[in-house]
């Protein structure tokens, strides 16, 4: 089960991530060439700039689906599994607890933005760029999980 | 007090194996949550999401996909041909291709593991079949990886221009000076070793060699004249310099060579999402973190403690030097100028020191630990490629590392090594 949901979850978070790799390649380049022809897109740096928060939040998840979070695992692989185990469920109730409240704030943000729009493009709402945080965070958790319930399977017990 | 268990409860976190950006997070919250209580919290995702928001971070992903697009197009394995032809007769001759390549490599990617991963995959291997040690093939391959940090452009000077708020264009160009003084002193190091040891050379030198390898090469070399130009003629930002390097190496890789294996691009522009988010997040949590320690204005006081104890400008730099070693020994380089730059920036200025010298002071020695156990990736990377022990190896990189900590001693005392080309083109 937790490995059906990690292959369905990374193949959906590798094409959202690359697939925002490649618009934030194309948006620049466009922008540079609208620029150097003497017509600036208004709204180029800001929507790049919200292209790499999206990949930030989707890529984040994904990263935690591969476990590729900058981390310092030497102490707590070398303890012992009867102190190990205990370890491992705090450290995941903690990642867990920090993007649950995340994602928890952001959908208040979400309600409290409800009816503004972008600056620079005024008919995209405020609530689809920053639905980047609640769903980024629910997947960071689903993801965590996850990976952390098939590494516990795998081994016997968690890394 | 605060501020003290806050600390505190950061180290906890990391020892517990907690990601550092979680770590940053959580305790950035419940210091926040103790100084005021529950009021701020509504601002969470706010400072999360806006932490994000940098344009000229997005440079980081775009030169990372530039990298991922060279390795997946024949262009690294033709930057190594042409090398080889140049530099390979000399004795340990494929050591010299690897720190020479290493060099060019860095021209275009940016990142010390992608260069280690795609550089190490083909040299690593050749290296062990032709009888080098295979703890030497990857301390070599390893240390001119480092190295590569310098010389622009470089994903770690881009995260310290951001937060230090100076001229990354300004920090590639101090980068170039010390980065070829460097690989020149490492294929020194590698030599003395390779004559010691009986390590053979390559196929002679030959001018319809080197010409050959050179027209095959030629439009690779065109990938740095393209990038490189742009962005110091100042004809576009660095930014948009990493989106040149994108479509430069998609042309080039996929109508030029024709070569562009798409699977290998599809799997190496997933690692290199994974690589930018990874730092992405950190910064966009360390920006929660930033907030509360400049509410209680800790770069200030810690300025000022620092700077009543002493003031010269020798021994600040000694100090900080040491400290951001130790610091390796134990953090990834991006977490560490995420985390502790936006800190001392103050005291730098204080002090009397350049910022952009002093960021490639810190990017180097950042980058030094990258090779020391326990938290070295770049040394970890060539490792696993080489199968081989990381104590074992880093025994034999203690000639490299060494040639390291000598560029270091060179470009904190001698400012005029990195500085020069900055002061003659654009001050």
């Amino acid at each position: 089960m937790a490995r059906r949901i990690r292959v369905r979850l990374d193949r959906c978070l590798q094409v959202a991530v690359v697939g925002i790799m490649a618009a934030l390649a194309l948006l620049v380049v466009v922008g540079v060439a609208s620029r150097k022809l003497g017509y600036s897109l208004v709204w180029y740096d800001e929507v790049a700039a919200i292209l790499l928060a999206w990949l930030t939040y989707y890529g984040a998840a994904l990263a935690a689906l591969h476990r590729a979070h900058l981390g310092f695992p030497n102490l707590v692989r070398r303890a012992p599994p009867s102190v190990r185990r205990p370890l491992v469920i705090l450290r995941e109730a903690l990642i867990v607890g920090f993007f649950a409240l995340a994602g928890w704030m952001g959908l208040d943000l979400l309600a409290a933005l409800g009816g503004t729009f972008l600056v620079s493009l005024p008919w995209l709402p405020s609530g689809i760029v920053y639905s980047a945080i609640p769903i980024g965070a629910a997947l960071f958790v689903v993801a965590e999980v996850a990976a952390a319930v098939e590494g516990w399977q795998r081994v016997g017990e968690a890394a | 007090m605060t501020a003290l268990w806050l600390i505190l409860g950061l180290l906890a976190l990391v020892l517990l194996d907690v990601p550092i950006a979680v770590a940053l997070g959580l305790s950035a919250v419940a210091a926040m949550a103790l100084e005021t209580g529950l009021r701020d919290l509504p601002n969470i995702p706010l400072t999360l999401f806006d932490g994000a928001v940098k344009f000229s971070l997005i440079a980081v992903p775009l030169f990372i996909l530039a990298g991922s697009i060279m390795n997946a197009s024949g262009i690294s394995r033709r930057l190594i041909a042409l090398t080889s032809s140049l530099i390979g007769f000399v004795r340990g001759g494929l050591a010299m291709v690897t720190i020479g390549t290493s060099l060019f490599f860095a021209e275009i990617s940016g990142s010390a593991v992608a260069d280690v991963a795609a550089l190490g995959s083909v040299l690593i291997p050749s290296m062990k079949r032709k009888g080098y040690s295979k703890e030497f093939a990857a301390a070599v391959t390893s240390s001119a990886s480092t190295l590569a940090v310098i010389i622009p452009p470089s994903i770690p000077m881009i995260l310290y221009a951001v937060m230090a708020g100076t001229s990354v264009v300004e920090l590639f160009v101090a980068g170039i000076v010390p980065g070829v003084v460097g690989g020149l002193l490492l294929m020194g190091a590698a030599y003395r070793i390779a004559v010691r040891r009986g390590f053979p050379s390559e196929a002679a030198f030959r001018w319809p060699a080197v010409k050959s390898s050179f027209r095959d090469a030629a439009w690779a070399l065109l990938l740095p004249v393209i990038i490189l130009g742009g962005i110091f003629s100042g004809w576009v930002t660095a930014t948009e310099g990493a989106g040149l390097a994108v479509v430069a190496a998609a042309v080039i890789g996929g109508l030029v060579y024709r070569e562009l294996d798409w699977r290998r691009l599809w799997t190496s522009a997933v690692e290199g999402g994974i690589q930018t988010a990874v730092v992405m997040l950190l910064v966009s949590t360390s920006a929660l973190l930033g907030e509360y320690l400049t509410a209680m204005q800790v770069p200030q006081k810690f300025a000022a403690e620092l700077l009543a104890f002493t003031d010269s400008q020798l021994a600040i730099l000694a100090l900080l030097n040491v400290f951001f070693l130790l610091i390796g020994l134990f953090l990834h380089s991006a977490a560490a100028i995420i985390l502790v730059v936006p800190i001392v920036m103050p005291l730098v200025h204080q002090a009397g020191i350049d910022p952009v010298h002093f960021g490639l002071v810190v990017t180097l020695n950042l980058g030094i630990g990258q090779q020391t156990p326990p938290v070295a990736s770049v040394l970890l990377t060539a490792c696993s490629i080489a199968k081989a022990g990381i104590w074992d190896v880093s025994r034999v990189n203690i000639a490299f590392i060494g040639v390291l900590l000598f560029v270091l001693l060179l470009v904190t005392y001698l400012p005029a090594i990195p500085m020069a080309l900055v002061e003659l083109f654009y001050r």
